[in-house]
């Protein structure tokens, strides 16, 4: 009778459990950005240099790809079917709700999460499992300062600069898929920026740190999390991305929630 | 009458069974301390790091300790050890000259150029000055043993840890691996003071070795 309750009772701790670890670990990274030496700046910008290399840079073409097909179908399609209707001008507001606002931070961070969250918790993983972590500590270099702060940043940048890309590409997509459906580029940037508002701007920026912050922490939490043996290394990253990703979505709603 | 550089007071690693390391490192001097995988002695040089607490007693490093200390002073206090843990634990993302540059990088003051000139000078001496670009999966255990030398060697420390340092390298390579870690001369006082947590000194090696332990039977025991 009571062993149902029990479960629920357990999965509830987990979670509360795994929440509070998170927060934790975020408030450790706060801190360890004050407590960084002067003389290890140096080296962390270099790694954080590399890590928006990785993160961000590289997966420019797969964000304009995934973007230009995205805004070129959605929007070919809207010119479309809205023009049967004489109601054009509601693509600037389908562009910039649902592309810009919605469907863009949420597929750039699910991209980061899938390429470079399970990077960086396989990563650290191995890191872990490898000795690498004691041996940093036993040298006096403390790991949230070489390891962590340099992803955790690197994530919340590239996510960012991301998101401004995948924008940027639906909107010109949108443009080629409405002028080749007949309409003229005045009118077409005329709808689009008519369409935008201050609120789009702070949210996109919201979103790129809350989206790059989830991604920064939730893989370095499983990755660093792991016992130290060579097998938790794919556990780690698949841990990571399921946890990135339906942090992803539910903060998606909260967004939402927040903003109608 | 000055602390010495490592003391270990009543510290027992473990659960009861575990031995009772009572000793000390005194200045200038290479002490080992032999023991089973099932002594806990794997976990001394953790323990006088302060990276992991003992179940009783307490390790003091020149007088201090690491245990007790906040987290950015423990760290700080480390940079002026040399600690070569068991499993070599290099970045495996970098290469050896990068690994061995890394301390200097983050716990000094010194110029780029500077750090890149006294790393090659550690390589030059333990010998891995032509593995500097590679990294250390594409090199042999007696390279990477090397290396991981030199990354503690790099601060030039007085005391350096050394954990399990000759596995898997023949005894030739052990005895100039030792050499080099001692550095210096015995009528100059300046040799580094050195502590050897293993399972095995070679035969070559004992009369490089001051002091010896060994756990025998559950307790440590002075080896003459």
């Amino acid at each position: 009778m009571i062993a149902p309750i029990v479960k629920i009772g357990n999965v509830v701790a987990r979670w509360v459990s795994l929440v509070g670890a998170l927060a934790l670990l975020l408030f450790r990274i706060v801190i360890a950005w004050g407590t960084l030496p002067t003389a290890g700046r140096r080296v962390v910008r270099r790694v954080l240099k590399d890590q928006i290399w990785f993160t961000a840079f590289q997966a420019i073409p797969l964000i304009a790809i995934l973007s230009a097909i995205l805004s070129f179908l959605v929007i070919s399609q809207a010119v479309q079917e809205l023009g049967r209707l004489g109601a054009t001008e509601l693509i600037g507001i389908l562009i910039v709700i649902a592309i810009v606002r919605e469907l863009g931070p949420l597929l750039t961070a699910l991209v980061v999460a899938g390429r470079s969250g399970t990077a960086m918790a396989s990563e650290l993983a191995t890191n872990r499992a490898m000795g690498e972590i004691k041996a940093l500590e036993g040298m006096g270099i403390d790991p949230l300062h070489y390891l962590i702060l340099p992803r955790f940043v690197g994530a919340i940048v590239s996510v960012f600069v991301l998101i401004i890309v995948f924008d940027l590409v639906a909107v010109t997509s949108g443009f080629v898929a409405a002028s080749s459906n007949g309409m003229s580029p005045e009118r077409y940037f005329e709808i689009v920026l008519g369409a935008l508002s201050f609120q789009d701007s702070w949210l996109t920026v919201a979103k790129g740190i809350t989206f790059g912050t989830v991604i920064g922490l939730v893989p370095s939490y499983y990755g660093l999390a792991t016992k130290g043996v060579s097998t938790d290394v794919p556990i780690a990253s698949s841990r990571a991305v399921v946890g990135s990703i339906l942090a992803i979505f539910l903060l998606s709603v909260v967004f939402v929630a927040v903003t109608l | 009458m000055s602390e010495p550089p490592l003391l270990f007071s009543e510290v027992r690693v473990g659960p009861n069974h575990h031995p009772l390391f009572n000793f000390e490192v005194p200045a200038n001097r290479c002490v080992s301390v032999v023991g089973d995988e099932k002594s806990g002695l794997d976990k001394l040089g953790e323990i006088a790091l302060g990276l992991v607490a003992p179940a009783s007693g307490r390790a003091l490093v020149y007088g201090e300790d690491l245990s007790a200390m906040s987290n950015t002073d423990a760290l700080a206090f480390r940079r002026r050890l040399g600690y070569l843990p068991a499993d070599d634990g290099l970045m495996q993302n970098l290469t050896l000259g990068a690994n061995i540059a890394l301390p200097l990088q983050f716990g000094s003051n010194y110029s780029e150029s500077a750090i890149q000139s006294r790393t090659g000078i550690i390589m030059s001496a333990l010998r891995i000055g032509d593995s500097a670009a590679r990294r250390p999966a594409e090199v042999s255990e007696v390279v990477r043993r090397r290396a991981a030398t030199a990354r503690a060697l790099a601060f030039d420390p007085e005391l350096v840890i050394l954990e399990r340092p000759f596995d898997g390298i023949t005894n030739r390579a052990a005895l100039e691996l030792l050499q080099i870690v001692r550095g210096g001369e015995t009528s100059q006082g300046s040799r580094r003071t050195v502590l050897i947590i293993t399972h095995h000194v070679p035969r070559d090696l004992s009369s490089a070795v001051d002091v010896s332990y060994r756990v025998i039977e559950g307790e440590l025991r002075l080896e003459t």
